[in-house]
């Protein structure tokens, strides 16, 4: 695996460049190479204070460059790195254990254990004019679905979980090393997704802030837990995951219809109950495995009127539980689970009103462990541009209806100059301690940063 | 006193003369909006467009872009990519325009933040297009006037710049675009040479004066009449834009694919 990956890559670059100069025959845009080099940067700072512990959660520093060479108007190489550094160390203590989740082209390196490089994407981007085909190849984010906030079809790209979901997905999705095409048949489009790259959740560790300790079932009392590490899946052509989506603009709708074949991004826990010394103390041993589903789904979206209409389902077959039911001695139970969320986008003025529910819904009757058969969350964004959007005030608000826990995350960001953002947050985690949201009570948090595009 | 009346008669007669023999040589309003229709634009265009926004302080906001055009008969296809600064580096436009009266045209914003694009309703058609002076409407519409929209009245020609131009006066239709639109009123000034507008002035739906429009540096390029500046400028907020069409080309043919979804996401 550790060298089947790059020659592979480099392989497929090769064939795109010589398939593209054999049907595009296009020629460069500009005679000096230095022409068709471009160079842009984002520079972040975002500090954050705990205020129930009074202290500093964060204090990021980030740099995320960006080239592109276009070797002509139809082809172009394009790559984006990051520097990362938390003057805190506190979200990822200390340099975090990658090989149970992150496979060895997508690690990153750590200066120390505040600092950190990563590639984040590099790929060749090719539109082969004569078949009518864009083929992208190499390190990037392939994105399903319609939703904001919860991910239903948005699961090609695994994602970090430093910060819960608090960071921007853009930022916290996971580059894989992957190919993607896009074509057309007849009015529909396809897009085929191929994945070699077995990289998964990146959960933070036991004792970090944002380890979402509700989807851990606990031992009982005085029974010790004992976690063995991941088995990840490593055989880039038995293990690649693979996805088509269909897609039509039709009446006015546009419609998608997605498959993926996948494994599930966060390892399954099975459990063995151990007595180690004979008959006592017991120990539980879990053992984290990577499970494989396949996944079924659509998309709509539609303005009337004022409003636009859009939708997500989701269903995956036989998907992995944890389970509080005894009579599965490895803890673990299988359903199928379909997911619908429904949204509302209206826009008034210079008012943003997005409210969405999402539904997820077990087949069977499990006992999943810390969830209902039937979860429902929703979701209202609110947001209003002021002075000619130099100014913005948003406020998302994210609720489970189940346990009664939630968020809000209320934003004002002020554009001091074009290329130049101040901006002030809160993310106020509430309610049942045991949900998903609640769970994170004491990390509720103040911010303020600067993004600088360069 | 009686030659006094004799001669403001007169004078009426000869006023009234005057004026029915101006109104004469003048076209019809419906003339002249289908002429801004009818002017060759050419079947497509490509070309860096420049948004420079200024605030009431003089703070300056710029943002470069790269816009494409392409007629489907009479329906227009137009996509915009923003190309710096890069903090918005990435975001896209999309829009399908309709020639039939009463079908709302098809939008699409690519958010480059979310990776995601987002439909647009296309019915508030006098939302302020992203943080500029003019509204969705007014940059679908361009140098053209609506068909649909307005009653029009032709009051007049006027020079503007050198340029000979006829005056023509909109009223929404309804109450009901009234509110839409956000215009109570709209003069324009329409080339009489090449069916531009050179200069136009919009009242808000209360009447108050609410922004001008001045379009300048317009040239033939590649054979086709083009404005290469517009400035517009609100008289409530003193918010003023510039749009500056740049590197224009109406000889390179734009491909289909530049008008998709997947055009938004892939960028340029």
């Amino acid at each position: 695996m550790k060298s089947t990956l790059p020659i592979l890559f480099t392989g497929l670059f090769l064939l795109v460049v010589i398939f593209n100069k054999s049907f595009g025959q296009e020629r460069p845009i500009k005679k000096n190479w230095r022409d068709n080099l471009s160079f842009s940067m984002v520079a972040e700072t975002d500090f954050s204070y705990e205020y129930k512990n009074n202290r500093l959660q964060k204090a990021e520093f980030i740099l995320n460059p960006e080239w592109q060479y276009k070797f002509n108007k139809n082809i172009k190489l394009v790559g984006i790195g990051r520097w990362y550094m938390d003057a805190t160390d506190n979200l990822e203590p200390g340099k975090p254990i990658q090989k149970s989740a992150t496979s060895v082209l997508d690690r990153r390196s750590f200066g120390g254990d505040r600092m950190e490089l990563e590639l984040r994407e590099f790929y060749l981007h090719s539109r082969i004019k004569k078949i009518k085909m864009h083929l992208r190849v190499g390190k990037q984010q392939i994105v399903w679905g319609e939703t904001d906030g919860l991910k239903l079809l948005d699961v090609v790209n695994p994602q970090y979980f430093r910060e819960f979901v608090l960071d921007e997905f853009e930022d916290s999705r996971i580059p894989l090393w992957s190919v993607k095409a896009d074509f057309s048949i007849g009015n529909w489009k396809a897009q085929l997704v191929w994945v070699p790259d077995q990289t998964y959740h990146v959960l933070p560790d036991f004792s970090a802030p944002f380890f979402p300790g509700s989807l851990v079932p606990n031992p009982p009392p005085g029974v010790e837990i004992k976690f063995n590490q991941a088995k990840r899946p490593s055989n880039w052509i038995t293990d690649s995951d693979i996805g088509l989506k269909l897609s039509a603009f039709l009446g006015g709708w546009d419609l998608t219809f997605n498959y993926f074949f996948h494994y599930e991004d966060l390892p399954v826990l099975y459990q063995q109950l151990e007595f180690p010394n004979g008959e006592g103390p017991a120990v539980v041993k879990v053992n984290p495995n990577y499970e494989r589903q396949h996944l079924a789904g659509m998309t709509f979206n539609k303005p009337v009127g004022n409003l636009t209409l859009r939708g997500e389902l989701a269903y995956t077959f036989d998907r992995h539980f944890s389970t509080t039911d005894k009579t599965y001695e490895d803890g673990i139970t299988q359903s199928d689970n379909l997911q619908v969320a429904l949204g509302l986008d209206y826009i008034t003025g210079e008012w943003f009103f997005s409210p969405q529910v999402f539904n997820n819904y077990l087949i069977r009757k499990v006992q999943a462990y810390n969830r209902d058969r039937h979860e429902i969350n929703t979701s209202l964004l609110v947001s209003r541009e002021f002075l000619s959007d130099s100014f913005k005030s948003e406020i998302l608000w994210v609720q489970n209806l189940n346990k009664g826990d939630g968020m809000l995350r209320p934003k004002l960001t002020y554009w001091l100059k074009s290329n130049l953002e101040l901006f002030l947050s809160s993310d106020i985690f509430y309610g049942n301690e045991e949900g998903l949201f609640g769970q994170f009570q004491e990390r509720s948090r103040i911010s303020t940063g600067l993004v600088l595009g360069i | 006193m009686k030659t006094t009346y004799w001669f403001i008669a007169a004078s009426l007669l000869v006023a009234l003369f005057f004026q029915n023999g101006t109104a004469q040589n003048l076209p019809s309003a419906a003339t002249i909006v289908q002429k801004t229709h009818d002017r060759n634009d050419g079947d497509w265009v490509s070309q860096d467009l420049t948004f420079e926004l200024i605030d009431r302080r003089g703070k300056k906001r710029v943002n470069l872009t790269r816009s494409f055009r392409k007629d489907y008969g009479e329906e227009e296809r137009q996509s915009i990519f923003y190309q710096s600064p890069s903090n918005v580096k990435g975001t896209s436009f999309l829009t399908y325009d309709y020639p039939e009266n009463g079908r709302d045209d098809d939008q699409w914003l690519y958010l480059p933040a979310l990776r995601k694009t987002r439909r647009i309703s296309a019915s508030n058609k006098g939302d302020y297009f992203l943080g500029t002076d003019l509204t969705y409407e007014d940059i679908k519409l361009g140098p053209k006037l609506s068909r649909y929209d307005y009653h029009y009245t032709v009051t007049g020609t006027a020079e503007v710049d050198g340029h000979k131009t006829y005056l023509i006066e909109g009223i929404p239709k309804t109450e009901k675009l009234k509110k839409e639109l956000g215009y109570g009123k709209i003069q324009a000034w329409v080339d009489t040479d090449i069916w531009m507008i050179r200069k136009a002035e919009y009242w808000d739906v209360a009447g108050n004066h609410l922004k001008s429009l001045e379009v300048k540096d317009i040239e033939k390029i590649q054979g086709i009449w083009t404005a290469q500046n517009l400035y517009l400028i609100n008289h409530k907020t003193r918010h003023q834009t510039w749009l500056r069409f740049t590197n224009i080309d109406y000889k390179t043919i734009v491909e289909d694919d530049t008008f998709t979804e997947e055009a938004l996401v892939n960028g340029l």
